[in-house]
């Protein structure tokens, strides 16, 4: 059994290379069409929270995070235990009456084991950081030649 | 003379459409997080849209409008399979009325690791004046 950590205690969590409900998908959309809604009668200020997304290849698992404005020094990225942390902090310049203000976001995605937790690697491009997580040989489907005689 | 003097924040609906025809991938967009702070001299409108580089960014200001909208650069991959997704691939658009309030030919637009900054200054006409005694 995985033990899954999570910052967002209402947000459903996102669980990576994990088998996953075939409604998973179903539900996610639908409650993104709910925020999409009642996101117009809330208050505009850029969220605390930020969106990530789990993709797959063969060889690699990809998490992309926005994490628009912040700058590269201040995205630490950490893989422990079989969990992937994003932390950030998004300092916003000071403006007129104000004083810097820096808020820290950070959340924990569960990874599965076949991850190569040492080739992880980071890049973020127009505010939207893509880690990139190789999967381990055994992970990979492997094709073996049988010699039939 | 417009009853306010400020900037109205809308999101585009089907329904509000004008008469021009929108291109198919703009019949869905979301909404970008934003702020809008506001000084004696200006408007401060700080548009969130990752994922968006320079090229696929357009500020429009017309009639009391100002449109923004802000494509993705990024596309899925071929051989790239979701599994589990927050975001949405949609382009952002978000559109402020500003009913005259912003003078569009001075509007300063910098775009920075998806955050968009634009500084709208106000007209001489609706700034604060000092009127002096005699």
């Amino acid at each position: 059994m995985n033990l899954i950590r999570y910052s967002y205690p209402h947000y459903r969590l996102a669980s990576s290379a994990l088998p996953r409900s075939p409604w998973a998908g179903l539900e996610s959309e639908i409650s993104r069409l709910f925020e999409n809604v009642v996101s117009d009668y809330s208050a505009a200020v850029p969220p605390t929270r930020f969106p990530v997304d789990i993709y797959e290849d063969k060889a690699n698992t990809y998490v992309r995070a926005e994490l628009p404005g912040v700058n590269r020094d201040d995205i630490n990225v950490e893989v422990t235990d079989g969990a992937l942390t994003i932390a950030a902090t998004r300092k916003v310049p000071a403006g007129h009456g104000e004083g810097e203000q820096s808020v820290a976001i950070n959340r924990v995605l569960s990874l599965g084991e076949d991850v190569q937790s040492d080739k992880v690697a980071a890049a973020y491009e127009n505010g939207v950081l893509t880690v990139t997580l190789p999967k381990r040989e055994q992970a990979q489907p492997k094709k073996i030649a049988v010699a039939v005689k | 003379m417009s009853l306010f003097n400020t900037l109205i924040p809308s999101s585009p609906r089907p329904s509000s459409l004008r008469d021009e025809q929108r291109s198919a991938d703009l019949v869905h967009t979301v909404k970008p997080a934003y702020e809008i702070k506001e000084t004696p001299e200006a408007f401060g409108v700080t548009v969130h849209l990752p994922g968006v580089a320079k090229d696929g960014l357009e500020v429009t200001a017309e009639s009391g409008q100002l449109r923004i909208l802000g494509r993705r650069a990024w596309k899925q991959p071929e051989g790239w399979t979701a599994l589990h997704r927050e975001s949405a691939a949609e382009p952002f658009e978000i559109i402020f009325e500003h009913e005259h309030a912003v003078e569009t030919d001075k509007v300063a637009a910098e775009l920075r690791d998806g955050v968009l900054r634009l500084s709208l200054p106000k007209p001489e006409a609706i700034k604060p004046r000092r009127i002096a005694v005699n």
